[in-house]
């Protein structure tokens, strides 16, 4: 079990990186009025088949080279109330998306998201990263991009 | 977590990019899979970027791979010499991440007592 959704999410970017991603989006939108959290990674990379698919979601079907990241947040997702889905074609990239209530007892809390995003940035410097951050009445947007161009 | 922390963001992020520029003395692949992660390799490897940036360190890069196959003694890192010459650190946290920096990238003195395995 991974302690914030900070981490969750650097995971998951990871595998976005590992599948050649050249950029990598990461959305977190926080309500407290509707008592959502959702965390959404997207990446351009090269995508997966369905059995790959099926095959990275569940801990039953582990198999060589399919780790437990997805399982784990799924597992979170399902526990606090929320939903998992996870969206991908070969060549087409790759959409994870997970859903919580922001006020159940056993969300973990979002953590450092700022070591996440350096972390990503400096482990792969070509990658765009780019951060979607929005509560009910703020909205912030970074671009590991934007300022070396 | 909050909007203002956010924003310094931009700032820090130019400055460890540019950090990673290739042609460098000392490469440094920090094991960043998914235990790795649970076993604290991201505070690992923001503590040695700071710490690097801090000191100066232009001839230093910092990569990232997946799992090492070393789940049980994570957090792992292996620092790579121009040389061809390589360590592996492992069970790091982030005071024994500065003292990597302190001694074997800035005084270029291996920590022994923090490598496992054979040198190479």
């Amino acid at each position: 079990m991974l302690e914030e959704l900070s981490l969750h999410i650097l995971d998951i970017a990871m595998n976005s990186l590992a599948a050649n991603a050249s950029k990598v989006e990461i959305s977190v939108l926080e309500s407290q009025k509707r008592d959502w959290l959702i965390l959404r990674v997207r990446d351009n990379g090269k995508g997966m088949d369905i059995a790959t698919l099926r095959g990275g979601t569940t801990k039953r079907s582990r198999k060589k080279n399919i780790g437990l990241g997805l399982a784990l947040l799924r597992q979170t997702a399902e526990m606090c109330g929320g939903h998992f889905h996870i969206g991908s074609a070969p060549g087409k990239g790759a959409s994870v998306t997970a859903s919580m209530r922001l006020t159940h007892i056993d969300r973990p809390a979002l953590g450092d998201l700022n070591a996440t995003i350096l972390t990503l940035c400096a482990a792969n410097p070509k990658v765009d990263v780019r951060l979607h951050y929005q509560t009910d009445t703020e909205k912030f947007q970074f671009s590991s991009q934007e300022k070396t161009s | 977590m909050n909007l203002e922390q956010l924003k310094q963001l931009k700032e820090k992020a130019q400055k460890q990019v540019a950090l990673r520029e290739s042609g460098k003395k000392y490469r440094v692949v920090v094991s960043m899979g998914t235990s790795g992660i649970a076993a604290g390799a991201r505070d690992v490897m923001k503590t040695m970027l700071d710490e690097i940036e801090k000191r100066g360190l232009d001839d230093v890069e910092v990569r990232v791979t997946g799992e090492h196959g070393l789940e049980d003694i994570e957090p792992v890192i292996q620092i790579e010499e121009a040389s061809g010459d390589k360590t592996t650190y492992a069970r790091l946290d982030a005071e024994k991440a500065k003292q990597i920096v302190a001694e074997h990238l800035q005084k270029g003195k291996k920590v022994e007592k923090l490598a496992v395995g054979k040198q190479k």
